[in-house]
């Protein structure tokens, strides 16, 4: 049954270890703004300063928040409540997430889209934790030192960082592209649909620079997606 | 030393000496749900198949651990670079909400006023974000399991790559050629790989054709630009 191992990952067990993570991201949130507003007042900033920086916070994350809330939809549906909210408030972002939960669920030779398992399902648990740690470890020994390595870098080859960066992403993704897309049936039409709306929305909000849609423009072109594969689905049986 | 770069000085200690505790805490803790499922319930995937997962996805993410944090701490600042690598979502959220707020206060990124009031704006985008995932995991998880089986079907088996097509398409539009070479790699390889060219590898060889398309991209592409420069010089 596919539908197993969900029991076990809406478990209260892993709400609890989930509810830990964002625990502390909180904690952490709520410590820093207590120092800033305690020595930014010391540095001359006024309160309606420090006001005013909190609520302009407070407005622009509302709409990406929604916009991440959506995407969680997808997470939810293939890796159960609590890890799509730990991942989500923790570290991640959808798009690294799903990507790597999918590589987990292939190296045991499922897929989020089909054939998960129970093993299947805490393989693409190790790999999005494994994925992930390098933010934490680095940026938890060296933030206090990024002046420094910004220094050193600059003497390097800093030009080839966004090829490198672009590179990486868009192997990975399109090696995802490329597998749902041979996979030849309903998948195939959710990725092209996906990927063709995206292109359509984008251009159009550069066109008319639409701050909103671009946020929301992977919230629209997934459910394009989708609908589109639903609907192939639905006129073949 | 002026009054205000002592204060800033204190803030900024203070600021590491949690924000490196939190943040090695937090490296600890995210092995969380990985532990308690092979403790609690007896999961244990075959070694070589955590590998194969890591390895795939180390390969497409690890430069970005080192890069990532280079690049993003001019905006973020110290406190900031903490809490965006800590609470995630950092381009579509963290960096906007930062930029934001020293808009509106009216400060330069870079500056000490600027770390200050980057810090407050994201400060409060953790806490509207967390809480607004809150109430939508609880709202979200229960809708979901209501639906009939058909919804959660289309759901389960479409969104993911529909999500993958329309990623994929938003880096590639401001990247066309990188975008065209992932794809001439991705293709060939995927498909030799469903017909078993790879099963002389160790395991479930999904991460070879992974590792393959993201070096070879990078490859090509540095390729390519270094010829060029070449070309101008």
């Amino acid at each position: 049954m596919p539908g197993d191992y969900l029991e076990i990952a809406n478990s209260a067990t892993l709400w609890f270890a989930a509810a830990i993570c964002v625990g502390i991201v909180f904690i952490q949130a709520i410590l820093f703004s207590r120092a800033a507003l305690r020595y930014g007042k010391a540095m001359g900033l006024t309160d309606k300063q420090l006001k005013i920086a909190f609520r302009s916070g407070v407005i622009s994350s509302i709409g990406p928040s929604v916009a991440i809330l959506v995407g969680m939809i997808a997470l939810i549906a293939a890796m159960g409540g609590p890890i799509a909210w730990m991942r989500l408030s923790f570290i991640g972002s959808v798009m690294y997430e799903l990507m790597a939960a999918e590589f987990g669920a292939n190296a045991m030779g499922a897929s989020l889209s089909k054939g998960m398992n129970a093993i299947a399902y805490a393989n693409a648990v190790w790999s999005m934790t494994l994925g992930a740690m390098g933010w934490l470890l680095f940026t938890g020994l060296f933030t206090d030192k990024l002046e420094l390595v910004r220094l050193k870098l600059a003497g390097g080859r800093e030009e080839l960082i966004p090829i490198i960066s672009a590179g990486a992403m868009l192997g990975a993704f399109g090696r995802l592209v490329a597998d749902n897309v041979l996979k030849l049936d309903e998948r195939a039409i959710a990725v092209i649909f996906g990927g063709v709306a995206m292109g359509l929305i984008l251009n159009f909000a550069d066109k008319k620079n639409i701050q909103w849609l671009r946020e929301w423009s992977l919230g629209i072109s997934m459910f394009v997606g989708m609908i589109a594969a639903t609907l192939v689905y639905a006129a073949r049986r | 030393m002026t009054d205000k770069e002592k204060h800033y000085n204190e803030f900024i200690s203070y600021v590491v000496r949690w924000g490196r505790l939190t943040n090695l805490l937090a490296f600890v803790l995210s092995f969380g749900p990985a532990l308690l499922l092979l403790t609690v319930f007896g999961l244990k995937p075959p070694t070589s198949a955590i590998i194969a997962g890591a390895v795939s996805i180390i390969s497409a993410v690890g430069a970005f651990w080192i890069v990532e944090p280079i690049s993003y701490y001019p905006v973020l600042g110290i406190p900031g670079t903490y809490m965006a690598f800590l609470a995630g979502n950092i381009s579509n959220l963290r960096l906007p909400c930062a930029a934001v707020s020293q808009k509106a206060v009216g400060v330069e990124p870079g500056t000490e006023k600027g770390a200050i009031i980057a810090t407050l704006g994201i400060a409060a985008s953790v806490i509207v974000n967390t809480t607004i995932l809150t109430f939508g995991v609880i709202v979200g998880a229960t809708i979901f399991n209501a639906l009939p089986e058909i919804a959660r079907m289309t759901l389960q088996t479409y969104l993911v790559p529909a999500i993958f097509g329309a990623v994929f398409v938003q880096f590639a539009r401001t990247n066309l050629r990188l975008g065209a070479i992932a794809l001439a790699l991705a293709f060939p390889l995927s498909f030799l790989l469903n017909k078993g060219f790879f099963a002389f590898l160790p395991g479930i060889p999904t991460y070879a054709v992974i590792i393959l398309t993201v070096f070879g991209t990078i490859y090509i592409g540095r390729m390519l630009y270094e010829r060029e420069a070449q070309k101008k010089t």
